[in-house]
């Protein structure tokens, strides 16, 4: 029962991903990814790790997709021009991707549960692993460095935005 | 599990959310009653005792008026927003707390919709649901007012989730999880022996930053610049008619009761009493009691606020949002954090 749910729920997570893709219209691209979104939060909450799935919801759905949404409302992007065809390089180069994607895939589905990593020492809890608690014990204990590295990364990410986005002083 | 169990677990999921919409009647009425009492004149008081059947007339008549659904409207966008709406109104409370455990039949049953270890996050996830049905009516409907309401509140409602959830995280350090029950639990006992462990004594900037954030969620007055009528028409729902007009309606009642019992939650005990142990069906009844006197009584803030202040400019309201109530949540945090420092040392 629980199974299948899962599996509905990924299956959803693709149909929707696929979605984003092929409909013309970009705020229905956007949303259809939102769904996307929160299907994947729904699996990490079948998974037992529900911290991951409510700031799945709440960063990506919640704040990058909303910004997404935002900007393609201000700038009232209509429907693309209408895909003449003409484009050989794209053609070509799109299904040199899409076989070496495959291929990867069919690997990677081949290769599976045999090359598992080796099991940690101590097998961590699965009940309690994806809990806020033991989650924030691994990121400010044993990967404080880490952590914060990404948390000065993503500051000077935001001061470079500031800095581009600035207007120029009048001289 | 057996039948009796599955039973309990779908009572306490389900009736919330079917008990929320039946206390909005009556709070349509108490809102109009009291904005009366405010503007000195009389409010509703024909239909029924004191007026009290005006609501459900009301209700009545938006369920059974014409639909008007303009020709250039993007058709499954403009139906599903609403209902959108209504479902991240109704879907917050599940998190919240009620009353204390009862013990019936053998069996502990919390008063709660589902204890889960994420409870704030849960709501802040909950949160951004409702920002989408509000830009969402605002763009399917096709409108340049509606748009603009869309595109506005949009705005507000992420640059001051920013404020509130920081003013949050100063509760979720003092009490080390994200739980609501255990919030709830951490307030329980007294300080100095006479007055109540509730956060709002040990982080009352956090609270006032979060109540104001609430009012910016929620879309009440002095922050409801998505509809602001003299210059939007409706805002966001300029377009509807009917019971689709009307679900926005329920939604933004329902977020104030959903707001008011989250704020009491967080900063004044929840349920709890100092010196209040509840035993017993009587005993837990009593705490659920508790529980709604402390929400009616922000509610009634609610109401107060919207008929006494008048609305902000957007530009005061972002400058607000992000120069005063932003850097105040984080000297909170801050606060927070060195109170919880000294509170370890003993």
């Amino acid at each position: 029962m629980e199974r299948l749910l899962f599996d509905a729920v990924l299956a959803a997570v693709v149909l929707f991903a696929g979605l984003m893709v092929v409909l013309k219209h970009p705020v229905h691209s956007v949303l259809s990814l939102v769904v996307a979104f929160f299907a994947l939060a729904t699996g990490y909450v079948m998974l037992g790790a529900p911290f991951v799935g409510a700031l799945q919801v709440i960063v990506y759905a919640g704040a990058i997709l909303v910004l997404f949404l935002f900007v393609l409302m201000l700038l009232n992007i209509a429907r693309p021009p209408a895909d003449r065809g003409g484009r050989p390089v794209q053609a070509f180069l799109g299904s040199v991707g899409a076989v070496v994607f495959a291929a990867m895939l069919l690997g990677a589905l081949r290769s599976s549960g045999a090359a598992l990593p080796a099991a940690a020492a101590v097998p961590p809890d699965p009940a309690s692993l994806g809990e806020p608690a033991s989650l924030a014990r691994v990121l400010f204990a044993d990967y404080l460095l880490h952590f914060e590295a990404i948390s000065v990364l993503l500051l000077a990410a935001l001061v470079g935005a500031f800095v581009l986005a600035r207007r120029e002083p009048r001289t | 599990m057996t039948l009796a169990d599955w039973g309990i677990v779908l009572a306490r999921v389900v009736l919330p959310p079917l008990i929320l919409p039946a206390i909005v009647i009556p709070l349509v009425w108490y809102e109009r009653r009291v904005a009366a009492l405010i503007q000195d004149r009389h409010g509703p008081n024909r239909v029924g005792p004191f007026g009290l059947l005006q609501s459900p007339a009301d209700i009545l008549k938006l369920f059974t008026k014409e639909e008007v659904v303009p020709a250039s409207v993007d058709k499954g966008l403009f139906y599903l927003a609403p209902a959108l709406a209504v479902f991240a109104a109704l879907a917050t409370f599940v998190v919240i707390p009620y009353g204390a455990n009862l013990h019936a039949g053998g069996r502990d049953i919390p008063l709660i919709g589902a204890d889960v270890s994420i409870g704030v996050l849960y709501i802040f996830a909950i949160t951004s649901i409702s920002v989408y049905a509000i830009v969402l009516a605002g763009w399917s409907s096709n409108d340049k007012y509606s748009l603009m309401g869309g595109i506005r509140s949009s705005a507000q409602i992420i640059s001051y989730e920013l404020a509130m959830t920081t003013a949050a995280a100063g509760i979720i350090l003092a009490a080390g999880s994200f739980r609501l029950s255990d919030i709830v639990v951490m307030q329980e006992s007294t300080i100095l022996g006479f007055i109540p462990r509730w956060n709002v004594f040990f982080q009352p900037l956090g609270f006032l930053i979060f109540f104001t954030a609430t009012f910016a969620e929620t879309n009440r007055l002095p922050f409801d610049l998505p509809e602001a009528e003299a210059e939007l028409v409706a805002g966001y729902h300029t377009e509807y008619s009917a019971m689709h007009f009307g679900s926005f309606f329920l939604a933004e009642y329902v977020n104030v009761i959903v707001s008011s019992a989250l704020t009491t939650t967080l900063y004044f005990g929840g349920w709890s009493l100092p010196g209040f142990h509840p035993t017993g069906p009587l005993g837990v009844a009593a705490s659920v009691v508790i529980f709604g006197l402390k929400t009616a009584f922000f509610v009634t803030v609610f109401v107060w606020v919207r008929w006494t202040l008048p609305r902000f400019r957007y530009d005061q309201l972002m400058r607000l949002g992000w120069k005063a109530l932003l850097p105040l949540a984080l000297v909170n945090l801050l606060w927070a954090a060195a109170l919880e420092m000294w509170r370890a040392r003993g």
